[in-house]
This record gives structure tokens, sequence and C-alpha cells, in this order.
């Protein structure tokens, strides 16, 4: 049941009529996931400030932005890949713009034996039943506002699919967010299914170009089978004007394990909602972020593990800076059911002031309805600590300098969570470039 | 002229007086102590040295090197050669330690118009002071001071001033969590940096310190001011008779 917002929205008829029929709409069940998104939008409209889990994040101002959809835009065109993406070493690149996959800007897609990358286009007209056993199953539309308004439009993105005990890739996945002579909003749907004992390694770097504002919301389903393990690293530096809100929903099964990091540097609203539930035994979830907001940037990072079996582990750590008049948000919700004995589930949240003029909103919660668990969680905000400043300008460094070193150093300890080196060092070095532009 | 002339100095913290009129001069090439009982004082001194706010000072004056300490910023004061070994380094989670120790020297290094020091070179450097200090190599690729031991964070704030070869430095209790082995390394290294142009201030309330660090002239410090002021033997006097009779006199 979606908590009513019934803001007014441009994501209605009008916004629909002018899409035309959509890639898989002669097939009933992908039509009925349509109708059924559509009629919760309608009914419920998108998340306004008296939805709970959207109450730090309402979307009053999409009301008034008369964004079309992308593929509608014909004034677009993108020829290459934009210079602040970053080169992964070892990966295979995998470029959409506006949501749709651009096999110019692409490594070939076949490259990897046991490794399947195919436009979700495609495989809506080709083979859907490919993706009947995930698509719209591990990220419910009724639940999830965003992933409805997803579901309603969804037309392209990405399937990844891995043969079992794939030894393992590194897949570069760059998002470009173009947009021309009107505001235009694009809802990718990504579905990462790793078979039995697979390993995989996803980059995503969501980046803008400047210009007009757009809606990037894409949906991305993950099923992880026994025993595999999915790495996915997100980087988003939308463009000034841009709207991002991602959903992430991912199914664990029996000693299963998923690594992931959020890093959120750019956009003028943001919302990064990673929702993992633990399915089987044993399985694992890291999910670790990075946020650094300056002018009137607003970015939520919004988490939810759900423990359901014995015998899982989660940790979160997340850090943000905060300058100008930002607004971080932290949502963080661990739920234990009854059944999941020795779970060990942890979640630290820490935020920085840069400046007087910033707000930052976290809000953990801890369901736990198991006896013999662990569970730990802590938040803390606050300015520099005024004896590291001491001591290191006791040492010779000048207050710039000492403030920077102190900066980089709180959010490197999140950073350095990151298990692939090369990633690693390319995040480390995107939020290190955020630093020094910002002349932290 | 003296190195470091401290003339007068009273200073409260929170409208309480904790230095009533401190006067010291140090002569480049000396090594002063300063003993005295708990809660007298004496970090109140090193930290007005070093510059930590938070205090506030009545009247008096400190110059160094002929110029007012008490006007310069804390990191002014560190380029210009003042150094101080904290009595509790604090734990810095997310800066390593070998970071740290480049940035520090090669902000001396641009202060002195000297080229910033190499990669190289800094591991070199770094490697031979590790050794003289005992001091394991791989404990500068932690973060700054974290889960450090006593001893070791003791032996890093040596290992900084080795590396930073100030004009004029405070020890704050250097000796205090270390065991004898180490007092010795400890001692070693400071002695080693002991020369005609250099002047040490050690602040310790045991005697043990200074049969290592041997001083020229030893204070007795109790109740904000200094209570008496003899060599080196007056340390002796102090380990035989304790600070009872200064603190009934303060």
């Amino acid at each position: 049941m979606v908590a009513t917002g019934l803001l007014d929205h441009p994501f209605k008829e009008g916004y629909a009529a002018r899409l035309g029929a959509l890639p898989g709409a002669a097939h009933a069940w992908i039509d009925g996931l349509r109708q059924t998104a559509r009629g919760i939008l309608n009914a419920s409209g998108l998340p306004g400030p008296k939805n709970e889990a959207w109450k730090f994040t309402p979307l009053g101002e999409l009301s008034k932005i008369p964004f079309i959809p992308a593929a509608t835009a014909d004034d677009i065109d993108v020829r290459e890949v934009p210079r602040g993406v970053p080169s992964i070493p070892g990966a295979q690149r995998v470029v959409l713009v506006n949501g749709v996959v651009n096999t110019a800007l692409s490594d070939p897609l076949d490259a990897l034996p046991g490794l399947r990358i195919e436009s979700f286009k495609q495989l809506l007209v080709r083979e859907p039943q490919t993706l009947k056993p995930f698509l719209g199953g591990i990220a419910s539309s009724g639940a999830l506002p965003l992933a409805a308004l997803n579901a309603a439009y969804m037309a392209d993105g990405l399937v990844i699919m891995t043969a079992k005990n794939f030894a393992g890739a590194t897949l570069h996945i760059v998002s470009i967010g173009a947009a021309g002579a009107e505001p235009l909003a694009f809802h990718p749907r990504n579905i990462i299914a790793l078979e039995t004992g697979a390993r995989l390694t996803v980059v995503e770097t969501h980046i803008g170009l400047p210009g007009q504002s757009y809606l990037a919301n894409p949906v991305t389903e993950i099923s992880l089978a026994d025993n595999a393990s999915l790495r996915r690293y997100v980087s988003v530096a939308e463009d000034a004007d841009a709207f991002h809100f991602a959903t992430t929903s991912v199914a664990l099964a029996a000693h299963s394990s998923f690594e992931t990091f959020h890093l959120g540097l750019g956009g003028a609203k943001v919302r990064q909602e990673v929702r993992a539930a633990l399915n089987g035994a044993g399985a694992d979830c890291c999910m670790n972020g990075v946020y650094a907001l300056t002018a009137k940037q607003h970015h939520d990072l919004t988490t939810v593990v759900e423990h359901h079996v014995p015998h899982g582990t989660s940790s979160q750590l997340v850090k943000g800076v905060v300058d100008g008049q930002s607004h971080g948000v932290f949502q963080g919700r661990i739920h234990v059911a009854r059944d999941a004995q020795k779970t060990d589930a942890r979640q630290l949240h820490k935020a920085l002031f840069l400046s007087k003029g910033p707000e930052v909103d976290c809000k953990p919660e801890l369901e736990i309805f198991a006896d013999d668990v662990q569970c730990a969680h802590g938040a803390a905000t606050g300015e520099l600590d005024r004896e590291h400043l001491f001591y290191l300008m006791a040492r010779g460094l000048d207050r710039d300098t000492a403030r920077a070193l102190l900066v980089a150093g709180f959010l490197d300890e999140a950073v350095a969570t990151i298990s692939d080196e090369n990633v690693r060092a390319v995040f480390s070095d995107m939020v290190n470039g955020w630093l020094k532009r910002r002349g932290v | 002229m003296a190195l470091i002339d401290i003339k007068d100095l009273h200073v409260s913290v929170q409208g309480k007086d904790i230095l009533k009129g401190i006067s010291l001069s140090i002569e480049a090439g000396e090594v002063h102590a300063i003993m005295g009982p708990n809660g007298t004082g004496k970090s109140t001194l090193s930290n007005i040295i070093a510059g930590r706010d938070g205090y506030d000072i009545k009247s008096g004056s400190v110059t160094y090197d002929g110029q007012d300490l008490l006007a310069m910023e804390p990191d002014v004061r560190a380029r210009a050669g003042v150094f101080l070994a904290f009595q509790y380094p604090v734990e810095i989670p997310g800066v390593s330690t070998s970071a740290f120790l480049k940035s520090a020297i090669n902000t001396k290094r641009r202060a002195e118009g000297k080229p910033e020091i190499d990669a190289m070179e800094f591991l070199k450097l770094v490697k031979a002071k590790n050794k003289a200090l005992g001091i394991p190599d791989d404990m500068i690729k932690r973060p700054l001071n974290v889960g450090f031991s006593g001893g070791e964070k003791k032996r890093a704030e040596v290992l900084q001033m080795t590396l930073l070869e100030p004009r004029f430095a405070v020890l704050d209790e250097t000796d205090s969590g270390l065991d004898i082995d180490a007092l010795k390394v400890v001692s070693d290294g400071v002695n080693a940096l002991r020369g005609a142009t250099r002047a040490f201030l050690v602040i310790t309330h045991y005697q043990r310190l200074l049969n290592y660090i041997v001083p020229d002239h030893v204070h007795v410090m109790a109740g904000g001011r200094i209570v008496k002021s003899g060599g080196k033997d007056l340390a002796h006097e102090l380990e035989a008779e304790g600070y009872a009779k200064y603190l009934a006199a303060a």
C-alpha cells in the first residue's frame, strides 16, 4: 500500500500518449505490470511530505516541470562519453544515453562466455519469458512509488545474466543524462541475475550533460543465487539541475554476498534507495556509501535490510560531508524476522558539516523480532574535531591544508571499504577531486 | 638573546587562574626541565607555547626568536620551529600516518624555500629514523595514532620531532607510558637532536627521564608558579624529598 502523496505530476495520460506503444506490450503479463503500476501512480501520485518513507525527500517540485519522455526528444545527439567518466581498468563498458543502450559508445556486448548482456528492450520483445522470474517480482510497484513510475513507463535498460559459477568480470555501466530543448524523463529497468556460484563486479557511473533538467528514474532488480557474489559500485554525479531517483532491490539466496557502495556527488535532488532481502541462510550484505554535497543539493540514501533467515550478516557505513545550503538524508531500516536467529547487523552513519548552512536528517530504524542476534547502529553529526585540527596545525599544516586532510580522511574511512582495488582508487580520486574543486 | 623568553605569564581557564606569573628564559643549546605535581599548570604552559585555544592570557608575554609568539597561529609557530610533543596525542582515523608526515615535512620545506621531498627520499628518511626509535615500518601505514599503544604514540611524537627538526621543542610528559627500554630509545632520539642551535623544555613528574636527558636547568613548578630553580641536581633532591614542601609554600 503506497501512502498517498497525491501530488500533481507530469506523468499522466498525456505523457503515456506521447510514448505510444511500449516494447513488450503484446505480452499480457508485461502489459499487466504496466497497467497495475499506472493504477498505483494514478491513485497515489508521487510521494509528498506526508509519505513517511519520503518525508525528508518530498517530490513536490516535480509537478512544476513539464517532463517529456526521453524517447520522444529527437534533438539529443550524444557522440562521445563525457570527460568526467572514469576509466575502470579491465572493465567492459556499456553506455546508456537517457536510459537507452547506445551500442556505438559501448564495447561489444557479447565478449565473454558465460556472461550475457542484453538490452532490456530487446529481451522484452524477443524472449520476455527470460525476464519473468525477476521483473517486478524483486522490486514491487506496490510498495515503492518510484518503482511504480518506472514500471508504468519502462522501455529499456540492461539485463545482465551469468552462467553458473561464472568466474568473474568487471562491467562498467555509464549512464548519461542529456536533455535537449525540453526537460525529459527516463525510466530504465535493469536486471542483474547471478546464477549459483557466479561472481561479478558492476561499476555504474551516472553522469549528466549540462542543459535542461532531466529525471533519471532507474530501477534495478538483482537476484543472487546460492553462493553468488556481486560487487556493485555506483557513483552519481548528475548535472546540477537533474533529478535522480534510483531504486535497487536485491534478493539474496543462501551464502550469497552483495557488496555495494554508493557515492553521491551531484544532482539537484538525488535519492538512492537500496533494499536487500536476505532470503537464504548465511547471506552477507554490505552497503556502504559517501555523499558530498554543496549549494542547494539534496541527497537521500535510503537502505532497507531484511533478515528473513538465520545466520545472515549485514553492515553499513555511510559518511557524508555537507556544505552550502545542502540537505543530506540517511534512512536505514534493519528488519530481523523472528526466524532470523544469529543475525549480525550493523549500521553507522556520520555526517560532517563544513559550514553552518546545511541540514542533515538521519533516521535509523531497527525492527528486531528474533532474540539471539547482534545488532548495532550509530549516528553522529558534527563539525571537524578542533583537537584534530590543532594537532595537525601544531605540526605546521595551515588551517586549509589541515582541514582538507581531515575531511578527506573522514570520507576515506568509508571509501577504503571498497574491496575492488581499482574501483577504490577511482572512487577515491572522485572524492578527492570533489574536495579540491570545493576548495576544502 | 634567549631563544624563548616567557615573562610574568598569567593565564586562566574558565575564570580559574592556572598560571600565576611564570617567567622562564631559555637560550639556544640549553635543555630545561620543569618538574612538579599534577595540576600545577605544566601542561597549560606547554599548550600556551604551542598555541592551543581556550585559554585566557591575562598578562605577560612569550617571545620566540625575537617575535611575539602569542600573536602567531599554531601552524605559523610550528613552521617557525616550535614543536610540542603531546602528552596525549589524538587519534585521527582516516588520515594515514605517512600522508600526514609527508605533508608536515613538505610544509616545513616550502616554508624554508626548499624543494619538496619525493616519495623515495621520504621512505628512506622515515625508515632510518624508525630504526633508530625502534618503530616498526608498517606503523606509518596505519591511521595517525589510531590503535597505537601509549608507548607507540610517544615514539611517534619523537619521530615527528626528529623529522621536523624544530629549534625549540617542548616534551610534555613524554616519559609517561614508557617502559625503561623505550625510555632509553626515546631519550637517545632527543639527545641526538641536542645542539648549539636548539633548545628543549622537558616537562615531567619523574626524575627518571632526566637520567637520560640530562638538563642544564631544572625548575620546580607548583601552584601555577616556578617556586625553585637550580641545576640538574635539583631533580635528584626532588626525587628524594618529594614535592610536599613546595606545595605547602605555593
